[in-house]
């Protein structure tokens, strides 16, 4: 069963909708959002409401249901 | 099968004038080129805004390490805006969290996000990432090439800044990404209406989480 959500990037307030399959990973919702912003994916999370969502849970093992909105954060480094 | 792409928005940049001449002000600790004393680019507004709260929490957060020498880092929160055709960014407050740092690298932990998160919801006003601070300890302001490659990688918008703090020599440095490699913008600090103004000659300790 698939299931659409929302991502929005916490950078710019642009918003994302995508179609999720249960099987479909967190890492390549993650990748999906950022290719669609041209981002590189690994400098990236990605959160539903507090929670943080690791990379290689399904959409089933994340709990990402119907309408739920995801965000993306930067996982910025300095020296 | 990859995730389908069903379409995309991108908000509106609202007109709005940047804060009064008279509720801002250059901050004290100023050093890059081109930052002090710089006179307004037409028409009249700087790329860059940071409120008093969020400046004065940014230094405190840089101050509260500099006994152990560690860097510190952290998001800026604000929104972006156009005036009279130009745009520019203002910071109205930060969010940070527990960190792994040195006295040169810094990254959020990552058993520290959910903590990052619970900050950002906290925040009163509809925002976006407008940027990043970080300090250097003792080693004056300038972005390296770590820090360059963060700008390039996530804050690559026109309207992302990026603020380095020196809380030992008392030194401090906004700057953006332009055509070819980072760059130094001027910025002011402002404080609204109700506000005390700010001077920036002493530290009010301020929590992050205020």
């Amino acid at each position: 069963m698939s299931v659409r959500v929302r991502v929005r990037n916490a950078e710019t307030g642009s918003t994302v909708d995508m179609e999720l399959e249960e099987e479909n990973t967190v890492q390549e919702i993650i990748e999906g959002a950022a290719g669609y912003w041209e981002k590189d994916a690994g400098a990236y999370v990605i959160r539903k409401g507090k929670k943080l969502l690791r990379g290689q849970q399904t959409v089933l093992e994340a709990s990402i249901t119907h309408s739920d909105d995801l965000e993306l954060i930067p996982d910025p480094e300095g020296g | 099968m990859t995730p389908t792409i069903l379409g995309g928005r991108q908000p509106d940049i609202e007109n709005r004038p940047p804060p009064p001449k008279e509720r801002t002000t250059e901050h004290k600790w100023l050093v890059e080129p081109g930052q002090r004393n710089s006179p307004d680019p037409e028409p009249g507004c700087k790329p860059l805004y940071i409120s008093k709260i969020a400046e004065e929490k940014m230094r405190n957060h840089a101050a509260s390490k500099v006994h152990e020498r560690l860097e510190v880092m952290g998001l800026m929160l604000g929104q972006v805006f156009i005036h009279e055709g130009v745009e520019y960014t203002m910071v109205r407050d930060v969010a940070t969290t527990d960190l792994d740092a040195s006295s040169t690298r810094v990254r959020f932990r990552r058993d520290g996000f959910e903590k990052l998160f619970a900050s950002l919801d906290d925040i009163g006003f509809d925002h976006i990432v407008a940027g990043w601070y970080h300090s250097h300890p003792g080693h004056g302001v300038f972005m390296s090439p770590t820090d360059v490659d963060t700008q390039k990688v996530m804050f690559s918008s026109s309207f992302h800044r990026a603020v380095v703090i020196d809380p030992i020599n008392k030194e401090i440095g906004a700057y953006r990404l332009g055509r070819i490699d980072v760059e130094p913008v001027p910025f002011a600090i402002y404080w609204e209406e109700h506000q005390n103004p700010y001077y920036g000659t002493s530290v009010r300790k301020r929590a992050l989480s205020d």
